[in-house]
Formats: structure tokens, C-alpha cells, sequence
């Protein structure tokens, strides 16, 4: 047995393992699961010679192809050589596959099909004694003789504003209209701006998706129909509570609406600024803004009181808001485009969803499919492109980081993975930059939990075992605690005042609360419309959070349903992709619309069955785990013997 | 004209279990008791198998309860300071088993004496629960389990928040024990398997879903039974434990039961009044699927025995059938 590159060789009986002549050869493999083929950091590569991979869950068939082994998991049946590669380089190969979609133009995109914004260059004939015609006139009639568009409208800011403009760019101008709109598919066409000269060569807008924790600005090129640059930031209203519920109590109290508003609109207008910047543009040059986020969200950015949302039989104003002028609500775009807010469903449902079930192609396919967005909503919607059911559980914001006493947003110094040794009960983590961690992300949490359970440290009900041989557990100030950093290997203040890193009790309690809402909100909607969930073709996860889910980890601990990974697709944010189609297409504003009018919604806190699921999702995995056959497999046998994939590699 | 009564298959059975152990099996019962084994929703003889009736038992005390009815004091009499005088009492009164209480006053000698003279005095198969209180009843139940060994006795109560004190203690002497969660059948199944998970067989851990009195919430109780013997017999591992229930502690907590005075005269006879709240609440948790009552009255342990008796005479062809 010889291993590259130190060209170190030992002699090992045949049946032994890969790790285990690495130790008799004095190298150092990381084994941060304590061998048990969970972590995969031991991959190394089989140059030559017959081994037989006992498990290789965390290796896909492309890697077996390459050669890739686990060293804990591959016994030797012959002379070998076994390659070990570098650490930082398994650490990349192990994140390739949460890399966020990119943004493409998602269709064939022709403007003068699609768009309904058009920019289009007039030289007018300037007035004379002989020709009496009023500029407003002239205009109009430049527009049917040179570009046959008749019957356009405008209003009275812009006729105050057009006869200087008209004069100074010497009747050679650029006017932009809106030959038609959502709230009006027949026209007639609107006049949105009349600019000096030719402008033809450009026309911008912009997609929003204003999410309760992140806002983000795609600006996008109108005429190529791509994104030209994207820009995302904190939604500036957090500092006036984390979830919806929190911000629709602020917004009750004195004029406590009006500056969430104004907190929204200055987060956007920050954003809008660094995108018009980065392009060289005005953001007055931007026309058209489609914007989607949740049914609070919208209220809040239009300044609609939201306060029936959070009471019984939480209705929104509405769910369908009518088009509003930039100008009017204080978007820092042009103030005379269209800010088109895109429809819900209800309270709970809102075009967050709607635009996320178009956008992630659900809408339109013949497969059962479920659309999960993870997050502090929890909505899922299953359905295939003829009918659509949709509910929210209100899973609160634990997997976002929050309500956990040492959680974070997903930022610099968050804890984003999570291994521990089941012997040694020692953890190993993965932290965004690597740097010292300053706290645990919703990944890391998720990544934590189902670590602690499939390690033993917590049984199937979320108990932490006191009883086992290691400091890390202990009694805490919040009760038992898990210690994932000591102090001094920490980032979270001065050297004083440095703190442990720890997983309470409670932060376990809120998490698998977490879980068992989202799961169990799934099995009731499943129920509802008597589809059996095995019957789920593909499963569509979206949300910001959606795409860094180790779906592993998340089947063992019960959030997603027990089925082949190949079946889970991360799409990342599905919200401002379908604000981004939308803006780019009538035709997909108007389906994002007929979603919303097909969707069925499931008000849970109506329906009776789902205290009796969330109970039985409260327990880990599963109170019925006939539900999670592959877990259920890891328990008994301690690792997953993946047969199917057990090949024998001779290079 | 036949009318055909639909007859179920179901595919599961309640799980077997046997309380207490003779002389052969390490013990020193002259019986022991079995429960469950039933293969139909209780007392459906033309569609499956009850091969064991439900079983009563009669709860005794390891110090004289203040706190109980004077009705029972006054029933039982001198016994209730005597816990081996009583339990012969109660073994003549008829009952199957029996569940000793300990008190939050016994010291560890005080409990396992009691065992040990309550084990002396009578033949019938024990069941031991501490006080209630976590720390105490684990305090009491270790030595009770370690003087009871090879007995089989069913030791309680477990519940989500301390149970591993006492299936360790089982699982040291070879007991069983008592899984009680609070009306939930999620919850139930969810102890039975904490419960399993610590190594104790299924053949030793009876189900307490826990229940109300006539009047205080029996119908949730009653409805949760049901939904997990149903459970039970369309295959659900996990809730195919007997169901142990106490329907004696909770009918004498009710008003109607513990109150004599102040009452409203068309209450009619207090005696009377009080066996009939224990009476009707046992026999109504039989036909929901108890396998296990444990009664505080000797004559309602007469008439639940009766009701039992005319429920499991086997009454040949139903009558509806007729030709």
C-alpha cells in the first residue's frame, strides 16, 4: 500500500482500510465524523490497484469515475496506490454543489414581443406661423407617422415638463412609453419620458424581490433582456423586528407604519444607487420596477396597514395591489414608471410564492411537484401545472439564525457546517471566510442537529444526554447545553469577554418546532388533496436560505421528506427570478397571476390535523419513521451501505 | 333476508404481555397475569381473537392516604394503615393485580418493606408507582425494583420527563414498566419508543395514554384509546402496548365522586353516586380498549368484573343474523 505524494508504503493485511494503513503509515487524514463515512473529508483517490468501497454516500458516481474514496470506508483487497489530496482542495470539491443558479435570460427574449416598455427616437418638425399645432399634439403626431403608435396618453407633470424639453433637445428626442401594462393588457399607450436625443440604445428596470430579512436589486437591460448587475442588502426594517409578526405589531404603533415604509425605501434606494453606479446610469433612467415579496412585505412597502394579517382569519387589504407610480410611493426610480407589485394568495402566501412557483417552472409541469421555501414562513405548495394547494406554518426564524442564543445571519465568522466524532464527541466546522467563528448560521444549526442526534448525543425526542463522557455537554444558564467552540477559539468580542459557542435546550426546542411545522405542513397539504407524498416527483426549494441545505442533513433530522437526493433541486431565490421574468415579459406577469388565481390556500390553524402531524414531525426524525426508511437505516446500522454504488475501482 | 355483518381483517395484534412471575419463572406468584393479544377492537368476538380479558386491579397504599375519599377510608377501614392487611383485602375483593402507591414520606426501608410485605401477603401480580414526584419516585423505585427482582413487576410511572431512571431499573431486574403520557397518541407512541430505544423489549412496557372522569374529559381519553388501538391494529408497531389505565384515582378526584355535602339533593346517595362515577368510568375505558383497571372501590370492582364477563361471554352467532 503506497501513498502520493510522500511516497510513504506500508504493508496491511487485505481487508483492511484505507485509514487504517494511512495511520500505520503516519499520515494524518482528517476524520472529523469519527470514520463513519458521514463527513467525507477523507476522500482520497485510488490510483491503482482493487479496493471495494464499503460506503460512499458523500461521493458522487462522477467522483467514484475520478477515483475518489473514503478512507474510512474503502477496504484494500490488494497492492495499492492511493493518492491523498490536499485539504483545501476536498473543501472546495465539497462545496461545488451549493453554487447559486446563475442568472440567465430565462427564454428566448425578443423586447418588441415581450416588452411592453419601448424607447423610440423622434425628430419632430419644429412649429412654425403656417404650422399651429401645440407640442402635445405635434408629439402624438410624430409618434403615428414615424412609428404608427396612436392614442398615447400622459398626464400633467410630464406636459408641464415637455415644451422646455422639446425645445432644448431641438425636437430631436427620445420618448419612452408604456404601450400597455398588467392593469391595462389593451393600452392605450402611456408617455413615461420624453429625453433629449437618441436613447434608443438603452432602457432599464429593475426586478425587487423585498424579502423579511434581505432586499434584492436585479437591474436589467430591457433591450437584451439581461441582468445587468444585482445587488443585495439587509432589509433596514430588521432593527424593527426579525419576522413579519414582530414588524406588523411595530406598524401598529405610532406611525410606526410610515417608518417601516421609509425604512424600505431607504434600504432600495441604496440599492438602486450602487446598481445605477455600477452601470453609469441615472436611476432616473430606470422605467419599469416589478417587485415580489411576501404579503407583509408589500403591505409595508406600499404603506397598507398590515395589521389584520397577523389576527384570525388573517386577511390581508390585498392580495393583488393595483399599479402604483414610482413618484407617488417614493421609489427612487423615475418617478413617472410603473411599480408593479406582483399578486399573492393570501396572508401567509404571498408573491414571494407566486413568482417562485412560475419562475421555478412548477407552474408549468406535468410532474407532482413541491415548491418548499425555507424560512421563517415555512410555505409549501405542491401541485403540478394543472392544480396548485398552497400553506404557510409559521416556523419561525430559527433556521434563519435567529431566536437561537448564539445564531447568525449567514455572514463572515458564521459556523456554516457542522461534524462531530461519534466516539470522541468532538466537533469539527466549516466557517464562512474561514476565521475564527463568531456564531452558528441556519446551515450550521440544521448541519448541528442532525449531527447531535445521528451521534447519540441527542435521543430521538431532542434530549441531550448528560450522561455521556464529555465536557462539551453540560448544564448551562438556559439548561443543558452543547459546547460547539471553546472561548479563546472564538471571535465573539475582546479578550475578556469572549464567550463559548453553545447550543441550548431551547435553541434545540425551537429548531425541531422549526422542522416539525415545515414537514408537517407538507404531510397536511399532501393529506388534504389525497396525494400520497411518496408519489412527489421532484421537490423545488427556494428561499435565500434554500440553497445552502445539506440535504443529507436535513432528511435526518425530519425538515425534508425521506426520498432520493436526485430529487431535490436548490434554485436560491425563486422570488426575484419571477419578479425578473415578469418584468421582462407580459406573458409571464400574466401567468404569475393565473398561479395566483389557481392556487388554492390551505389556512392551517383551520385545519385539524395539523397539531396531530406537527406533534408526530416533533420527535426526531419522525414519530413515524416507516416515514424516513433511510435514517431509520443509518440508526440501526451506524453508516449507509450504499450497495448500488459499491463498485470496485481499478485504475 | 341475511344481513351480513362486515367483518374486519385487521393485519395487526396487540402485543402479548405478562405481569408477574411464580416460582418456576423466579418469582413467587402463584400466578402470573397475561394481557392483550387481541386482534379486533374490544369485545368484536365474531371478527377476531381476545384471548385475555381485561384485567382489574385494585390500587393500595404504602401509608394511609389522607388525601382519598373518606368513603374509601371508610370501605376499607382499618386496612389503609396496613399495606400487607390491605392487600389481602384486595385480593379477596376480587381483584386480578394489584398497584401498590408509595407515599413522598417513605424512606427507601419504608417502600421496599412495603413491597416486600405486600409481595408476602398475597399471590397476586404487583405494580409499583412512586409518589410522582421525578426525584423522589426515582429515589424509591431503584430499591423497590432491586427488592422485587425476578417478580415482574410493572414499575411507573415513566413519563417524558423521567423515565430512564426507572426502564434502567427495570431493564437491571427484569421488570416492567408503565409509559404514561398526557391524551395525546402521537406522545404515547413517542415514550413507548424513548423507552425502547433504552433497550427495554416491548414485551415489557405497558401504555398509559392517561384519562379523564366521567365528565372531566373522558371523551378526549376515550377517543385517543381508540385512535390507538385502531393504530394497533392496522400495524403500528409502536402503539401495540396493552393500555393501562386508572380510572379509580381519576373518578375519585371528581366532585361528584369526593363531595357529599353542599350538593344538590337530586344527586341522590352519595355512596351510591361515587361507585357509580368509578363504575362508569372504567367500563366506558374497557370498550375503548383498556386492557388494565386499576379501581380504589371493592364494590365497583364487582360490578366492572361483571360488565367484563357479560362482555366476553362469547355469544355465539350475532343476533342480527337471522335467516
Amino acid at each position: 500500500m503506497r501513498f502520493e505524494p510522500t511516497d510513504k508504503a506500508v504493508e496491511v493485511r487485505a481487508g483492511s482500510l484505507i485509514g487504517e494503513a494511512a495511520h500505520e503509515a503516519g499520515i494524518d487524514l482528517n476524520m472529523p465524523c469519527g470514520g463513519q463515512g458521514r463527513c467525507g473529508r477523507c476522500a482520497v483517490i485510488i490510483e491503482d490497484g482493487t479496493v471495494r468501497r464499503r460506503s460512499s454516500l458523500r461521493l458522487s458516481d462522477e467522483d467514484i469515475a475520478k477515483g475518489y474514496a473514503l478512507a474510512c470506508q474503502t477496504v484494500i483487497e490488494g497492492d495499492a496506490v492511493v493518492m491523498v489530496p490536499p485539504q483545501e482542495k476536498i473543501e472546495r470539491r465539497l462545496t461545488t454543489d451549493k453554487t447559486a443558479a446563475e442568472v440567465t435570460v430565462p427564454f428566448d427574449y425578443d423586447p418588441l414581443r415581450d416588452q411592453p416598455l419601448r424607447a423610440v427616437y423622434l425628430e419632430i418638425e419644429p412649429p412654425s406661423l403656417a404650422d399651429q399645432t401645440d407640442d402635445w399634439s405635434r408629439l402624438q403626431r410624430a409618434l403615428r407617422r414615424e412609428h404608427n403608435i396612436d392614442g398615447v396618453e400622459t398626464d400633467l407633470p410630464m406636459l408641464r415638463r415637455l415644451g422646455s424639453i422639446l425645445r432644448e433637445a431641438d425636437w430631436r428626442v427620445t420618448a419612452v412609453l408604456e404601450m400597455d401594462a398588467y392593469h391595462r393588457p389593451d393600452g392605450p399607450p402611456r408617455l413615461v419620458d420624453v429625453v433629449p436625443g437618441n436613447r434608443t440604445e438603452r432602457l432599464y428596470g429593475v426586478a425587487i424581490d423585498i424579502g423579511t430579512t434581505s432586499n434584492v436589486v436585479y437591474l436589467v437591460d430591457l433591450l437584451s433582456g439581461r441582468v445587468e448587475v444585482q445587488r443585495v442588502d439587509y432589509n433596514a426594517q430588521i432593527a424593527r423586528g426579525e419576522d413579519v409578526i414582530s414588524r406588523i405589531i411595530y406598524a401598529g404603533k405610532n406611525d410606526g407604519l410610515g417608518e417601516l415604509q421609509s425604512l424600505v425605501l431607504k434600504t432600495l434606494s441604496k440599492l438602486l444607487e450602487r446598481v445605477a453606479k455600477r452601470a453609469r446610469i441615472e436611476t432616473t433612467d430606470i422605467y419599469k420596477a416589478t417587485v415580489s415579496g411576501n404579503s407583509t412585505m408589500l403591505h409595508l412597502f406600499l404603506a397598507v396597514p398590515p395589521e389584520s394579517i397577523r389576527l384570525t382569519p388573517y386577511i390581508t387589504t390585498v392580495n393583488q395591489s393595483p399599479a402604483v407610480m414610482a413618484g407617488e410611493l417614493g421609489l427612487d426610480i423615475n418617478p413617472n414608471a410603473t411599480v408593479d407589485c406582483l399578486p399573492g394568495v393570501a396572508s401567509y402566501v404571498g408573491a414571494d410564492i407566486t413568482a417562485g412557483v412560475v419562475s421555478s417552472g412548477m407552474a408549468d409541469t406535468e410532474k407532482l411537484t413541491l415548491f418548499m421555501d425555507i424560512g421563517t414562513n415555512g410555505e409549501t405548495v405542491l401541485g403540478t401545472r394543472d392544480w396548485l394547494i398552497a400553506c404557510a406554518c409559521s416556523a419561525g426564524p430559527a433556521f434563519e439564525g435567529a431566536g437561537v442564543e448564539h445564531g447568525m445571519r449567514a455572514t463572515l465568522g458564521a459556523i456554516e457546517e457542522v461534524w462531530i466524532h461519534s466516539d470522541t464527541f468532538e466537533p469539527t466546522y466549516r466557517v464562512i471566510g474561514e476565521r475564527e467563528p463568531k456564531g452558528i448560521c441556519g446551515s450550521g444549526l440544521l448541519s448541528l442537529l442532525a449531527e447531535l442526534f445521528v451521534t447519540g448525543i441527542l435521543d430521538k425526542s431532542g434530549d441531550l444526554q448528560l450522561d455521556l463522557d464529555t465536557p462539551r455537554i453540560r448544564e448551562g444558564e438556559h439548561g443543558d447545553e452543547y459546547v460547539v467552540v471553546w472561548a479563546d477559539e472564538t471571535d465573539t468580542g475582546g479578550l475578556a469577554s469572549k464567550h463559548d459557542i453553545v447550543i441550548t435546550e431551547v435553541d434545540i426546542d425551537n429548531l425541531l418546532r422549526a422542522k416539525a411545522a415545515i414537514y408537517a405542513g407538507y404531510t397536511v397539504l399532501a393529506e388534504s388533496v389525497g396525494v400520497d407524498p411518496a408519489l412527489v416527483e421532484q421537490v423545488l426549494i427556494g428561499g435565500a436560505f434554500g440553497q445552502y441545505i445539506n440535504i443529507e442533513k436535513a432528511i435526518q433530522i425530519g425538515l425534508l421528506p425521506d426520498m432520493p437526493w436526485e430529487q431535490f433541486h436548490f434554485l436560491g431565490n425563486t422570488s426575484v427570478r419571477g419578479s425578473y421574468m415578469a418584468l421582462l415579459s407580459r406573458n409571464v406577469r400574466q401567468q404569475i397571476s393565473e398561479a395566483a388565481g389557481r392556487m388554492t390556500y390551505l389556512e392551517l390553524s383551520a385545519d385539524n390535523t395539523f397539531y396531530d402531524q406537527f406533534t408526530s414531525a416533533l420527535f426526531l426524525p419522525h414519530t413515524d419513521i416507516a416515514q424516513f426508511p433511510s435514517v431509520e437505516e443509518i440508526l440501526t446500522n451506524g453508516r449507509t451501505e450504499t450497495t448500488e454504488r459499491e463498485k470496485v475501482c481499478a485504475a | 333476508m341475511t344481513v351480513e355483518i362486515p367483518v374486519e381483517k385487521w393485519p395487526g395484534q396487540v402485543r402479548e404481555i405478562t405481569l408477574g412471575a411464580t416460582a418456576d419463572e423466579g418469582g413467587t406468584r402463584s400466578h402470573t397475569v397475561t394481557v392483550g393479544g387481541e386482534t379486533t377492537l374490544p369485545f368484536l368476538h365474531f371478527e377476531g381473537e381476545i384471548p385475555h380479558p381485561p384485567v382489574v386491579g385494585i390500587e393500595i397504599a404504602s401509608r394511609r392516604p389522607d388525601d382519598w375519599s373518606p368513603l374509601l377510608l371508610e370501605t376499607w377501614s382499618d386496612v389503609v394503615d396496613d399495606p400487607a392487611a390491605w392487600a389481602k383485602a384486595a385480593e379477596e375483593a376480587g381483584a386480578d393485580i394489584l398497584l401498590l402507591t408509595l407515599s413522598l414520606e417513605d424512606s427507601v426501608d419504608d417502600a421496599t418493606s412495603a413491597v416486600r410485605q405486600v409481595l408476602e401477603a398475597c399471590d397476586l401480580p404487583l405494580i409499583v408507582f412512586g409518589p410522582g414526584q421525578a426525584d423522589k419516585d426515582n429515589e424509591l423505585i431503584v430499591p423497590v425494583a432491586e427488592e422485587g427482582a425476578g417478580e415482574r413487576l410493572v414499575l411507573g410511572v415513566c413519563e417524558e420527563k423521567n423515565y430512564r431512571t426507572i426502564v434502567a431499573a427495570a431493564l437491571a431486574h427484569d421488570h416492567l414498566v408503565n409509559s404514561r403520557t398526557p391524551m395525546d397518541v402521537n406522545l404515547a407512541k413517542q415514550l413507548i419508543i424513548l423507552i425502547h430505544d433504552m433497550g427495554l423489549p416491548l414485551e415489557q412496557i405497558l401504555m398509559d395514554p392517561t384519562t379523564g372522569a366521567l365528565g372531566y374529559g373522558i371523551e378526549y381519553g376515550y377517543s385517543v384509546m381508540e385512535r390507538l388501538r385502531l393504530a394497533a391494529l392496522q400495524g403500528d408497531s409502536m402503539t401495540q402496548q396493552p393500555m393501562l389505565v386508572t380510572p379509580g384515582e381519576e373518578a375519585w378526584k371528581a366532585k361528584e365522586a369526593k363531595v357529599g355535602d353542599d350538593v344538590p339533593a337530586e344527586w341522590g346517595d352519595w355512596g351510591e353516586r361515587a361507585i357509580n362515577w368509578e363504575t362508569l368510568t372504567a367500563t366506558s375505558l374497557i370498550q375503548s380498549g383498556a386492557d388494565l383497571v386499576v379501581l380504589r372501590h371493592p364494590e365497583t370492582v364487582q360490578r366492572v368484573q361483571k360488565t367484563i364477563d357479560a362482555l366476553m361471554a362469547e355469544a355465539g352467532e350475532p343476533e342480527l343474523v337471522a335467516a
